[in-house]
């Protein structure tokens, strides 16, 4: 498989402080891959190095085999890019900011009229007359992927794209980021956990300046357990809580802060059968028996950490 | 150089449509409009002001011609118009790296010194544009107001005066890529024009260096004769290094 992104040893220092400790990293190209991390793991870092814009203090990141130091122009030549706060020049207009960019990448005439019509109408911003200056953060946020996307690059870096909007925008924006599933490479990094799992099909976890996991988001859900419990009964279950820790099939089990009791399993079938039966033996009623995903938030703060 | 030509379209249509043309172009045909027909003024405003302290002293003052017009129109350059060109072009690169817009233009394929460029360029435009449409103004306003007005001293101190000027550009586009503060550029700015102006006491700096085109706009202007050679060479050769080096420095920083 062809690797969009290949990272090897990536080191970033500032001062004293290792903003990146030497990380590999391969995103496969054709992905919707996720880059997530708590604030300050080194997220930003990794994708202002990845498009030129920093240095590595050691180590080498490659773009579809550029090396994005000594061949920043050819990585840019097939790379869009949207930093976490864009900005604009606020004189002009949409269309106008799509040309110029265009310009930059060499486009002209019909193919570059073509596109920005395109790309206003993905951006939800066709007809819209006023300056930039007068648009709404989701209006600038959506104009950004779309600017991002004027030379139809292979590769499409985002940080942080949906962190400063409100609900309504983040929508627009991971509609806009689900709709070019299969057409280009997509590399986002988020703190949002639920922006990932809605979109992503593979993700990296970054936990200060290292990389914890990479894999496939089915991988990574059913390595961590597959499925929780949660049960609520009709009278106190926290007796049950070590019993049930002792089970084979039981991955974890705790208390939650509303009285009810969590059980992580790691077979369903045993659990689906035997935790109805552990209630009855503890002589307590059976209130709520519901079953789900391990969320990614779970395997998140499992992996980097709770006392976040 | 990729990206220069649209860079330097896009800058260019930054300063028709921004406060940009309102500033530099402002101050100077202020000055262009208003120098003649003060300079005709000054001597009687001057006899006003004495006869209203009741003083009884009478001051006699030369008529005023043609070269307390061109007289107006250099000092002006020389002193409000250079720190207006100072404070302004503080920011030049500062401020698009401080606003988030070269990140946009910079990952894309427009490469760094095509970007220092794009902005000296356009800069060196403006002035350039501006400057010639002021010296035209002086110069017209200047024959209605006194029936005559030599073209070659305006020419020459004007000239004289813009390669001082583009000297300034590209100093502020080298301070503007060093140092993120507009102020903290423009301070330094300042520094360089005292220095240089201090400058002018001392004979080889007067000579041989930037420190000559201080006065020499006057001087030109008044029909002296000056010896320039040296010092419109160095100056040339230090705009040229000034751009170099504003290169450079952009070059090695992190956006």
């Amino acid at each position: 498989m062809t690797q969009a992104i290949a990272i090897s040893g990536l080191v970033k220092t500032y001062g004293e402080v290792n903003a990146l400790d030497g990380f590999d990293l391969q995103v496969p190209e054709g992905s919707v891959f996720g880059f997530l991390g708590p604030n300050g793991a080194g997220k930003t870092t990794t994708l202002r190095i990845l498009s030129g814009l920093a240095h590595p203090t050691s180590g080498s990141a490659e773009v579809f085999g550029h090396d994005v130091v000594t061949s920043t122009l050819a990585v840019r030549a097939e790379v869009g890019f949207l930093p976490d706060v864009p900005g604009y020049y606020e004189w002009m207009t949409a269309p106008e900011f799509l040309r110029f960019a265009g310009g930059l990448f060499g486009l002209s005439g019909p193919v570059l009229n073509g596109r920005v019509d395109a790309l206003l109408d993905l951006a939800g911003l066709t007809g819209v007359k006023t300056r930039i200056g007068g648009y709404s953060r989701g209006m600038k946020q959506r104009l950004g992927v779309a600017q991002a996307l004027i030379n139809a690059p292979r590769l499409l870096m985002l940080d942080e794209p949906t962190s400063a909007l409100d609900p309504i925008g983040r929508k627009e924006v991971l509609d806009m980021i689900a709709s070019l599933r299969g057409r280009t490479t997509v590399f986002f990094s988020t703190h949002i956990l639920a922006d990932v799992e809605r979109v992503c099909d593979r993700v990296a976890i970054l936990d200060k300046g290292r990389v914890v996991t990479s894999e496939a988001m089915a991988d990574l859900k059913s390595r961590y357990g597959g499925q929780r419990f949660v049960i609520d009964t009709a009278g106190d279950a926290s007796h049950l809580v070590d019993r049930l820790g002792g089970e084979e099939w039981v991955a974890e089990a705790t208390m939650l802060a509303d009285g009810r009791l969590s059980v992580a399993v790691s077979d369903v079938d045993t659990a689906q059968r035997a935790l109805p039966a552990a209630i009855v033996q503890a002589g307590l009623g059976l209130k709520r028996f519901e079953a789900g995903e391990i969320s990614l938030e779970e395997v998140f703060v499992d992996l980097v950490g709770g006392e976040r | 150089m990729r990206g220069l030509g649209v860079f330097l379209g896009k800058e260019l249509r930054e300063i028709a449509r921004t406060w940009r043309i309102w500033v530099l172009p402002g101050i100077v045909l202020f000055f262009a409009i208003s120098g003649p027909p003060l300079a005709e003024v000054t001597p009687q405003l001057l006899s006003s002001v004495m006869e209203s302290q009741g003083t009884g002293a009478v001051i006699e003052l030369p008529d005023p011609t043609y070269v307390d017009a061109y007289l107006q129109w250099t000092k002006n350059l020389s002193q409000i118009v250079i720190f207006a060109l100072i404070i302004m072009f503080a920011g030049a690169i500062s401020a698009e790296k401080r606003g988030g817009t070269a990140i946009l233009a910079l990952t894309k394929p427009l490469t760094r010194p095509a970007f220092v460029l794009g902005k000296l360029l356009s800069h060196t435009i403006l002035l350039t544009v501006t400057t010639l449409v002021g010296a035209a103004v002086t110069w017209g306003l200047t024959l209605a107001v006194f029936g005559e007005a030599p073209l070659a001293p305006l020419a020459g101190a004007t000239g004289v005066w813009l390669v001082s000027a583009l000297f300034f550009v590209a100093l502020m586009m080298l301070l503007s890529s060093a140092v993120d503060s507009q102020a903290g550029a423009a301070g330094l700015g300042f520094v360089v024009y005292l220095l240089l102006s201090i400058a002018t006491i001392w004979e080889p700096a007067v000579t041989y260096s930037p420190a000559a085109l201080v006065n020499a706009p006057t001087e030109i202007a008044m029909s002296e004769t000056v010896a320039l050679g040296w010092p419109i060479g160095t100056t040339i050769a230090l705009t040229v290094l000034l751009a170099l080096a504003a290169v450079a420095v952009f070059r090695k920083r992190e956006l």
